[in-house]
């Protein structure tokens, strides 16, 4: 059990410029499951592997339980980490697999087989333990790398895409598995993702990166109701949320002859710095269908079973033509395509940032 | 009218995909032909070999190509004890295990630490092994001789075994440097995350998981130290140290004096044993460490 604090870490490659990981502070509750979310190449694995020790930290310090490991090796820093193409010892056993690190610390016969066999039980590997990594499954060569994580009872479980290799229907079923672990074995957890759905889904905090630099770190609630910036309410929600820079009047933000209304002080905070444009989001969920509002010439409709999305493009009266435009509409009748219909958002449900610095207002 | 166009296409159909495999078939004729001559090229003179060390001296002569009207095994036993193939033999079997056991072990630590690490002068070293393999042997024998006489270890198995191992170094390195840049980093990774050391790191994870081509690189550097003939003809001077092939030779010399051809083939058989038994041992794993960076 331990807490993680991210100071300033930075991670610059040999050759390159521009940090893969810019000053990054981030502080991880003892317990807590944190995940590193953002697009590839936004630097969310190499601060994970950073943490593990993997990768030389250039700037700042990493301290785990007020303890700096910035410069020690990844053996001295008791973490366990599971990779996304799980990196199974290929010519040793399942129980081998899990009892190496174990053994490499000298831990006693009798507790390395009761740790194991425990961890088996766990993850329903018991059947499996005598065979090689090449004799299982997917899935359960998945289970293997966790069992490797869990036996070492560490102080902090790194994981790297674990289930990215996995099986659509398998990767849910085991993503609400390792959260319940995780809880049940309430070891501070990093968990690296590039899917917005596991983040929200498996975190007490979610961190959103994007090109070296955190966004933002909250709740995934917080993240979805108050997202910071536009790369985070883009990013969070599915589908995405409809983002559009529209002409701003002193009344609110205008798409096409409707008028969204702002505050006052939104207005103000939006036409700072002379813009004449206020960026507005709204997500396809707090929409509605009705007689009157934006008009949309239906493109796509995607029909889920409990809802139904309509896609569409939609004439905003700014400089870029007809913009796409989702919006989420019940069950019920859908329109046709090529149809005209009319959106009309929630109000105080829209996301407001200013057009130039994408700060939210 | 449409019968009569439809039946011809079916049957050109059906004669085009019956020759695709005729097509193959032809290539296949032709290679298995061309391997089934090369079989032959190598096993008749090593058939004649085999076959002549169980003859008598005089069939021999009276039927060269017939197989032996009688096993003479005696000839064996004389090679061996007589022309010294024994001696020959354990000399080679200690200087060929010791040249090889030394030659996997810095090689493979030497292929291992400029696949995998980085630093500077990396790219420096790997080109100079890589440049050994050009290197004629040849050329090297004279300062060989006296750098091995300044050591003190001209006609030592000690010598000859540095020798061999420098020798085969090169290629080992070169060979086994590719097949560790192939392994997997991120078990490198976890294992480092499991506690492992760099030593334990090499000898418990990467070696086992190079099995194979550590294999095929032993199996090349047996039949080559095995096979050596130059090296050992100089830097063994002297009667009674001599090793396989040159112990062989001696004894072919000694022939004009006093002939004992079955006895030579005899003792060409014993020193092709060991080769042959590595190879048929190990075939499987010749193969798959051939094959290995190709898969992956």
């Amino acid at each position: 059990m331990a807490t993680v604090t991210y100071q300033g870490a930075s991670r610059i490659y040999p050759g390159t410029e521009k940090p893969a990981v810019d000053k990054l502070d981030l502080e991880i509750q003892d317990g807590e499951f944190l995940v590193l979310v953002g697009p590839s190449g936004c630097g969310k694995s190499t601060s994970l592997r950073m943490l593990a020790g993997l990768e030389d930290v250039d700037e700042g310090s990493i301290l785990i339980d007020d303890k700096d490991v910035s410069n020690l090796p990844p053996k001295a820093r008791d973490i366990a980490m599971v990779f996304q193409n799980y990196a199974l010892y290929p010519h040793m056993t399942v129980y081998e697999n899990m009892a190496f690190a174990l053994k490499l610390r000298k831990t006693p016969k009798s507790e390395i087989d009761a740790r194991v066999k425990e961890a088996a039980e766990l993850l329903q590997l018991e059947d499996y333990l005598k065979r090689k990594p090449k004799a299982l499954s997917g899935g359960q060569r998945q289970r293997v790398a966790m069992g490797r994580a869990i036996v070492r009872q560490p102080q902090v479980f790194l994981m790297d895409e674990p289930l990215s290799n996995l099986d659509a229907k398998l990767r849910v079923q085991t993503r609400s598995q390792i959260a319940s672990l995780q809880k049940r074995l309430g070891v501070t957890t990093v968990y690296v993702t590039h899917d917005q759905v596991e983040a929200m889904t498996m975190g007490h905090r979610v961190a959103v990166m994007l090109d070296g630099l955190l966004q933002q770190c909250d709740t995934p609630r917080a993240l979805y109701e108050t997202p910071k910036n536009v790369f985070v309410a883009g990013f969070m929600g599915s589908p995405a949320m409809n983002i559009k820079t529209v002409p701003l009047t002193a009344e609110g933000a205008k798409f096409g002859d409707v008028t969204i209304p702002l505050t006052r002080e939104q207005v103000e905070a939006a036409g700072v710095g002379d813009a004449k444009t206020v960026t507005v989001g709204i997500r396809p969920e707090h929409c509605k269908l009705g007689e009157h509002g934006i008009p949309i010439e239906v493109e796509l409709v995607e029909e889920l079973g409990s809802d139904a999305f309509v896609y569409g493009h939609a004439q905003l009266g700014n400089e870029n033509g007809a913009e796409r435009f989702v919006v989420r509409a019940g069950s019920g009748l859908l329109p046709q395509l090529g149809e005209t219909v009319f959106v009309q958002p929630e109000v105080g449900k829209e996301h407001v940032f200013h057009a130039e610095t994408g700060d939210r207002i | 009218m449409q019968t009569d166009t439809r039946a011809p296409e079916k049957g050109t159909a059906t004669t085009g995909t019956r020759k695709q495999p005729k097509s193959g078939g032809v290539l296949n004729v032709f290679s298995h032909g061309f391997l089934a001559l090369w079989a032959i090229m190598i096993i008749v003179p090593l058939a004649w070999v085999v076959m002549t060390a169980f003859k008598s001296d005089d069939e021999i002569f009276t039927d060269p190509l017939g197989l032996p009207s009688q096993w003479h095994w005696e000839n064996f036993t004389r090679a061996w004890e007589k022309a010294g193939i024994g001696d020959y033999f354990l000399n080679t079997v200690l200087v060929v295990g010791g040249g090889v056991a030394l030659t996997m072990l810095l090689g493979s630590m030497a292929a291992y630490v400029l696949a995998r690490y980085e630093f500077r002068l990396n790219k420096f070293f790997y080109l100079m092994f890589v440049a050994g393999m050009m290197f004629p042997v040849f050329l090297a024998l004279v300062p060989l001789y006296f750098i091995v006489d300044n050591l003190g270890l001209l006609g030592t198995h000690f010598g000859l075994i540095l020798v061999y191992t420098a020798y085969s170094l090169p290629f080992t390195v070169f060979f086994l440097a590719a097949f560790f840049k192939t392994l997997p980093h991120g078990v490198a990774e976890a294992a480092m995350i499991d506690g492992a050391g760099h030593y334990r790191l090499f000898f418990q994870v990467m070696m086992p998981m190079a099995r194979s081509g550590l294999v095929s690189v032993a199996i090349f550097n047996i039949i080559g130290q095995w096979n050596q003939f130059l090296l050992p003809q100089v830097l063994m001077p002297g009667e009674g140290n001599n090793l396989l092939a040159d112990g062989i030779a001696s004894v072919a010399v000694s022939q004009r004096y006093d002939p004992d051809f079955s006895g030579l083939m005899a003792s060409m058989v014993i020193a092709m044993i060991p080769a042959f038994v590595a190879y048929v041992i190990f075939q499987r794993q010749i193969q798959a460490g051939l094959t290995a960076g190709a898969i992956k």
